[in-house]
């Protein structure tokens, strides 16, 4: 991280603005943990209160902005602290999403604890816990002006997609047994979705943050694996 | 020598040269080149060892905290530190393969091939018309109606024209300072040189009367090679193709502008920049 700023309260804005996005990422991933957990314990009052907490993550995005703009504007930002304002703004999107994909499991968990249960959800768990793992670590890497530990962030969203490779298959072979399975495989396949879908964004926090640190972009093609657009489950005979 | 006539063809042909947008990040030609450049001010070496480049019709913006030799060099890019004893500077400053640093270089001919106009306006205690017209007399014999041409031309590349063409005949010191400014970048360009050199050319200025010297600068652009040294960074970021970072007589980077202020390569030039110079 550069010295410090000659003017104190410019610093200290900065400052200001590096915690608002840390608070907001802990929110996120609080959020990711519980909607995780609510759907394994089926536990509809801790997937109510994910659904709620939302608000606090879009306030804090609305928060983020208006500061950015704020020091857009008064501080004529540049270089390196241009790009930490613009990467805030980027990421506070993102994590916003992440707080949306997260709620929207959460709902679904509520219905998929009213149907039978289906088959084991260890790989929600796991899926849950990497992708908030990588959350986590960009964040980090954001607050401690890290670009190593973002790129690591960045090429480690592989294994959250294999996992939602299975899951897909997995929920599409319950759906085959037994149609009485199809409410809730759909709504476990969603969530499975959200879940991916929350580590791509957690991915591309890496990639902003990566920018903000070195001041240059990591390469276009990320490593990848999710296969389930090209997924067919053949039915039994 | 040849000069008259390289500037006959100056002031027509160039129009071709206003393409150049600049986010087009390949620089062109240098107009002047700068060469292993040391300066002294009697024992005390100003400047060190300076390579870098002028490129042709580009504006090159130099930036660096007081005293880091930003000045300094514009004193040596138009041999004005010959006035003073004691001060010398040694290496090449090229300029169509001549270096002007050499002895036998004509100085009044080079000052008008290199224009400069200083931070605080300067305009000479006369009527608006001689004021332009005076630096003229000393490089060109010009008829009364090619002067009046001439007047007219230079006021009005200078964005100035429609102000004080009803009142050529009124003293320049009646004018406000950002008029009094134009005044003397239309008295710069008057001569017709190739390169421009502004010393701060705002920072006495209002702000509108600084934004219309910057918008001046994008056009002069079109004709002229130009050199600011500016004190006010987003001034660098808004005018210049490139930017020089200079610090106690060191040239620490050089990059173009969209480089410079969003990605700069050298720690020292990522702390000034940002405001963390220590």
């Amino acid at each position: 991280m550069p010295g410090e700023h000659i003017v104190r309260s410019y610093e200290e804005q900065l400052k200001r603005l590096r915690e608002l996005v840390a608070r907001m990422g802990g929110l996120a991933e609080r959020q990711v943990a519980d909607a995780a957990t609510a759907l394994i314990r089926r536990d509809t009052e801790m997937a109510t209160a994910v659904v709620g907490r939302d608000g606090e993550i879009d306030a804090l995005e609305t928060e983020i902005e208006n500061f950015c703009v704020r020091l857009l504007a008064l501080r004529q930002p540049m270089a390196a602290d241009l790009r930490l304002i613009v990467a805030a703004m980027k990421v506070s999107t993102d994590i916003e999403r992440i707080g949306d994909y997260a709620r929207n499991a959460a709902k679904r968990a509520i219905v998929v604890s009213q149907q039978p249960q289906i088959g084991s959800l260890n790989g929600f768990q796991w899926m849950a816990r990497l992708v908030q793992e990588n959350l986590k670590d960009a964040i980090d890497a954001l607050v401690k002006e890290d670009a190593v530990a973002a790129e690591r962030v960045w090429a480690a969203d592989a294994p959250v997609d294999d996992i939602y490779n299975g899951i897909f298959r997995e929920m599409l072979t319950h759906m085959m047994e037994d149609p009485r399975n199809i409410t809730a495989a759909t709504h476990l396949l969603f969530i499975a979705k959200n879940f991916e879908r929350i580590g791509d964004h957690a991915t591309n926090i890496a990639e902003t943050v990566h920018y903000a640190v070195l001041g240059h972009m990591l390469p276009e093609d990320r490593p990848k694996s999710d296969a389930s657009a090209y997924t067919v489950v053949r039915p039994p005979v | 020598m040849g000069d008259s006539m390289t500037k006959a063809n100056a002031s027509a042909a160039p129009q071709q040269a206003g393409l150049h947008a600049r986010s087009n990040a390949a620089l062109n030609e240098p107009r002047i080149a700068v060469r292993g450049l040391d300066f002294f001010y009697g024992s005390n070496k100003a400047l060190k060892n300076l390579d870098f480049d002028l490129p042709e019709r580009q504006v090159t913006g130099m930036i660096g905290p007081s005293g880091c030799g930003k000045s300094t060099l514009l004193r040596v890019l138009n041999r004005m530190y010959s006035l003073y004893p004691g001060q010398r500077a040694t290496g090449q400053v090229l300029m169509d393969g001549q270096n002007i640093l050499d002895d036998s270089t004509d100085i009044n001919a080079l000052r008008s091939r290199i224009g400069m106009v200083f931070q605080k306006p300067t305009p000479f205690p006369m009527t608006i018309y001689e004021n332009i017209a005076f630096g003229i007399r000393l490089h060109e014999k010009l008829s009364k109606s090619q002067m009046d041409e001439r007047v007219e031309w230079a006021l009005t590349r200078a964005a100035i024209w429609g102000e004080v063409k009803d009142r050529l005949n009124s003293s320049a010191m009646g004018l406000s300072g950002g008029q009094q400014q134009r005044l003397c970048i239309a008295r710069t360009i008057a001569v017709r040189p190739e390169v421009i050199l502004l010393d701060e050319p705002t920072s006495a200025l209002d702000p509108i009367s600084t934004l219309r010297i910057e918008e001046l600068i994008d056009e002069l652009k079109r004709d002229f090679t130009i050199a600011i040294v500016t004190h006010n960074m987003q001034q660098a970021a808004r005018c210049a193709d490139q930017v020089a970072f200079f610090y106690l007589g060191e040239l620490v980077e050089v990059a173009p502008a969209e480089q410079m202020f969003t990605a700069p390569k050298q720690k020292r030039t990522q702390e000034y920049i940002t405001g963390r110079f220590g």
